[in-house]
């Protein structure tokens, strides 16, 4: 194998009992980590045909926790873990979906010999599995059930650590020596209890929290993941990567995100929310997104708490999304009571509740035990939390998500319809969508939000005062393949030039196959925070290209790898037709479809051609057309070569992308493309 | 004492078996786990000499308050010198109280190689190998020719942990050379060149000084190396937002 890899993925059926190896060189062709956890669970989820793929809960249910080659590389941004299977958050189906989770977890990962751990199976009683290099037990987990997420990360230390003390003194493990302790990815309470708001915890506030995966674990008696790696990863040529990295830093000009990380860092962070004296709470992974999403307040003090308690539970922030930011909207429909929020979950779902009425003590939705009237409250959040984790009274309903929620109150059709259910498709929390319409069309195509920034600084306002036909079209120099279309920049969304060159047209079909298949590769199987790369202003395709061949020796060009991007974008493309996905089923909800649907163009505005000229406009009207949405469909699948009629992958697609072995399988089943 | 002029091969296998079989438990463990708090063994017995060492002309300093753990410079010290990205092969560890949460600012300790005036290192090195490099600025290096893998810098180093580092893979102990010997990177180093973990650290919280700190604790090595800046609020702040929505809609 090339450098970066340690050629051998972990793989522990929790029924039998059984530790088997894969080798890494069988999924060599899909990169690393979301690649190969999607061709993984293709090989034993799908390819098998012994599961229909229903319910998420199944043992059969298959959860591939992978890093890429360039983790513990010392390459920055880098070293994020991917989490992916059977999602049971997405509604109404459970969707095939991924999260994935910064901190070292995938570091030590390496560092032990392992580019994955791939979970099946369901243990018959808790436990927990302990891996210390290459020595792998499933450990007895019945004393650590019940316990919060930073309890079970004590516990676990404790038994595998030894009496070492911190900070003072080195542990011999084997002929090797450390003064790290383990790193443990966990679940709390919500797991054990399966609610479908559970996240994955690492240390003490980085989570994977897109798709209800800590629920997995708990249905699979599964506590936690602890890792010890005392060992080295080979990479082609340490010092291009030392190189490249000095580079990138002392060129750095601050980025497109703002808060994202910057060239440092051996892991994902830090980033400036991560800074560890910016919060009381310890640092380096700091709960930054959640005090956005779950508890906005200018009491810091409280805002941790509240995070606290979160992440202890294992509650995912992003599914209890209250909202960060919102804004006034003409025409939205009027309960937005002119603050169209940006971003929404379950928390402004029951801010909809309450002030529309139906929320409160004896009310058509009765919110025993929550104390309402501490809405802004440190005790009101910390309530929420305690009553789903205890599934008591409200909480037994929240625990579900908020369509299946809505679904008990009989409210799912109206709320939906009527855009109080702000979710564009799949039940998945809204963030940021419009106008950033790649975005929205990749929440429709995927199985929920993509949490990729890439295009939203590139196409606002230049910020150096270029004019904006001219930043466009250096733009458009850097998307390889798709070079030279600075009509994929374009945002105008009604009228004929919709759908001549805007948001309908094949135009905008590149843009989205762009972020896509850039995203499948670089960011979830190269594993970079996303908010580091890409930089479509400065480093993006050099900066990639250049850590990737230092690490592992090939020399793929860009293309190459956005080649392998769409490869993997099919396989998961093909798992979601097995699955059922089909042209039919893949549709935004009502609301994206109305005033009101759009959001916060957070960069000044979004490139707008019409009449022969560019503007930047925020487009706060901006709404879909249900015909537009459907013509920019037959655009993509044609793009992407899946047919027209359901958008399955043709054969033809298939062959050309070297996933022959997904042939049989989708032909046998009746949904094998055809062109 | 170990006969230095035999070849390096014999050297290694004779000396360092004579020094495992004369040495105590500790030594023959692997010259690790956990040390009593004053040099033990055979090849210890001897009190520490008053002996005056030429000064390093180098010495890293580090801030602890500005160090995110992310553990950059560990990363490119086992790059540098091992060609592996290795954090048990570096020799300036970060350890992170983790996962017991311990709060900003007692949660990261930072282990660098003092360079000090006095080394004990260097003094009871049986074989020379634990040096004074006096043709490059009087840091104190370990010659991985010459070292006989048997411990007795590891067990001299008076902080903890150790700042010798053992190398399983090579058998040999190993420490900072403010990056005089970098086989897989080609910058100088040394007091006049760069070190990589002082050229890596994204937060500047490794720098390199000619003049030695403070010898008398672990806080003339921690020093502060710019004003803590330190952030606050929401990272949605960056947005100049209102971030007080939730506040002001619930009222």
């Amino acid at each position: 194998m090339t450098g970066g890899y340690t050629g051998k993925i972990l793989r522990i059926d929790l029924t039998t009992r059984l530790i088997h190896m894969i080798d890494t060189a069988k999924y060599e062709e899909f990169g690393g980590g979301y690649g190969m956890g999607t061709a993984i669970f293709w090989d034993l989820a799908v390819a098998p045909g012994e599961w229909d793929l229903k319910d998420a809960y199944d043992p059969r249910n298959v959860l591939p926790i992978m890093v890429g080659p360039l983790a513990a590389t010392g390459v920055p941004g880098a070293g994020r873990t991917n989490v992916c299977g059977l999602s049971p958050e997405t509604f109404p189906t459970c969707e095939f979906w991924r999260s994935n989770l910064g901190g070292r977890f995938g570091n030590m990962m390496k560092l032990a010999g392992w580019d994955g751990i791939v979970v099946q199976g369901r243990a018959d009683k808790p436990v927990w599995i302990n891996i210390i290099n290459d020595q792998v037990k499933i450990e007895d987990g019945k004393e650590l059930w019940g316990l919060d997420t930073w309890e079970t990360q004590n516990r676990i230390t404790s038994m595998v650590g030894g009496k070492t003390r911190y900070g003072e003194e080195w542990q011999q493990i084997g002929d090797t020596y450390t003064t790290t302790r383990p790193e443990i990815l966990c679940i709390g309470p919500v797991g054990e209890t399966k609610s479908r708001l559970a996240a994955l915890i690492t240390g003490s506030g980085v989570s994977a929290r897109i798709g209800g995966h800590g629920a997995v674990f708990g249905a699979k008696n599964l506590n936690a993941i602890s890792v010890t790696g005392t060992g080295s990863v080979q990479m082609s040529d340490p010092e291009g990567v030392l190189k490249a990295r000095i580079l990138q830093m002392k060129t750095y000009t601050g980025g497109d995100i703002p808060f994202a990380s910057g060239p440092g860092a051996a892991s994902c962070m830090p980033c400036l929310r991560a800074d560890r004296r910016r919060s009381n709470y310890y640092g380096g992974e700091s709960m930054c997104a959640d005090q956005s999403w779950y508890f906005n307040n200018r009491n810091q003090t409280a805002q941790d708490k509240a995070c606290e308690a979160l992440i202890k539970s294992g509650l995912s922030s992003w599914s209890l999304h209250f909202h960060a930011m919102s804004i006034e909207i003409e025409g939205a429909p009027k309960f937005y009571r002119k603050k169209v929020p940006t971003d929404s979950g379950l928390g402004w779902y029951l801010q909809f509740l309450k002030e529309q009425g139906l929320l409160g003590p004896g009310k058509q939705i009765d919110s025993a035990p929550l104390p309402l009237d501490q809405w802004n409250e440190l005790s009101f959040r910390e309530a929420l939390i305690d009553c789903i984790v205890r599934r008591e009274g409200i909480g037994d309903a929240l625990a579900e998500g908020c369509c299946r929620a809505a679904q008990k109150w009989g409210r799912l059709e109206m709320d939906r319809d009527s855009g109080a259910l702000r979710l564009p498709a799949w039940g998945a929390t809204s963030h940021w969508t419009m106008p950033f319409v790649e975005w929205a069309y990749a929440y429709m195509l995927g199985a929920g939000d993509p949490a990729w920034h890439g295009f939203m600084a590139p196409t606002g306002v230049p910020r150096d005062g270029t004019p904006l036909e001219e930043s466009l079209e250096k733009l458009s120099k850097r998307t390889i393949p798709y070079t030279d279309d600075i009509f994929m920049f374009n945002y105008a969304w009604k009228g004929e030039e919709a759908w001549k060159t805007g948001i309908y047209s094949p135009h905008k079909a590149k843009q989205v196959a762009w972020s896509r298949h850039y995203s499948a590769f670089w960011n979830e199987s190269m594993a970079f925070c996303e908010m580091f790369l890409p930089e479509l202003h400065s480093y993006t395709p050099e900066m990639e290209i250049m850590y990737y061949k230092a690490v592992t020796g090939k020399n793929d060009s860009f293309a190459d790898t956005m080649r392998i991007g769409q490869k993997i974008w099919t396989l998961e493309r093909a798992i979601r037709v097995m699955h059922g996905r089909s042209r039919q089923t893949e549709d935004f909800y009502p609301y994206m479809y109305m005033p009101g649907a759009s959001g916060l163009a957070v960069y000044g505005g979004v490139p707008i051609y019409e009449k022969g000229k560019w503007r930047s406009d925020p487009a706060p009207d901006m709404y879909l057309d249900r015909k537009g949405v459907d013509d920019f469909k037959s655009h993509y699948y044609a793009l992407e070569g899946w047919d027209k009629e359901h958008g399955w992958p043709t054969r033809k697609t298939l062959e050309k992308l070297d996933l022959e072995r997904m042939i049989k399988t989708l032909r046998d089943s009746g949904k094998l493309g055809t062109a | 004492m170990v006969d230095t002029k035999k070849t390096e091969n014999d050297t290694k296998s004779v000396s360092r078996r004579d020094f495992l079989k004369k040495g105590s438990a500790a030594i023959a463990a692997g010259a690790m786990g956990v040390y009593a708090s004053q040099p033990t063994g055979d090849a210890l017995a001897d009190p520490i000499r008053e002996v005056s060492y030429l000064p390093s002309k180098g010495y890293i300093v580090h801030d602890s308050r500005l160090c995110f753990g992310c553990q950059s410079c560990m990363y490119a010290c086992s790059m540098a010198h091992e060609g592996v990205a290795s954090p048990s092969l570096s020799r300036i560890q970060i350890i992170r109280d983790a996962p017991s949460f311990t709060k900003y600012p007692y949660d990261i300790v930072m282990s660098v190689c003092r360079q000090c005036v006095t080394p004990l290192c260097v003094q009871n090195c049986p074989t020379g190998a634990c040096h004074i490099d006096t043709e490059n600025g009087n840091v104190r290096v370990i010659d991985p020719n010459e070292c006989i893998g048997c411990g007795t810098c590891i067990e001299s180093c008076p902080q903890r942990p150790h700042r010798t580092v053992w190398n399983p893979e090579k058998d040999i102990s190993m420490k900072c050379d403010l990056c005089l010997n970098t086989p897989y990177w080609s910058n100088k180093g040394g007091p006049d060149g760069h070190q990589a973990c002082v050229d890596i650290c994204p937060a500047k919280a490794l720098k390199l000084v000619h003049e030695p700190p403070l010898q008398t604790d672990v806080n003339g090595y921690d020093v502060e190396l710019a004003p803590p800046q330190v952030p606050s609020g929401s990272f949605m702040d960056v947005f100049n937002q209102d971030s007080d929505d939730n506040q002001k809609e619930g009222e």
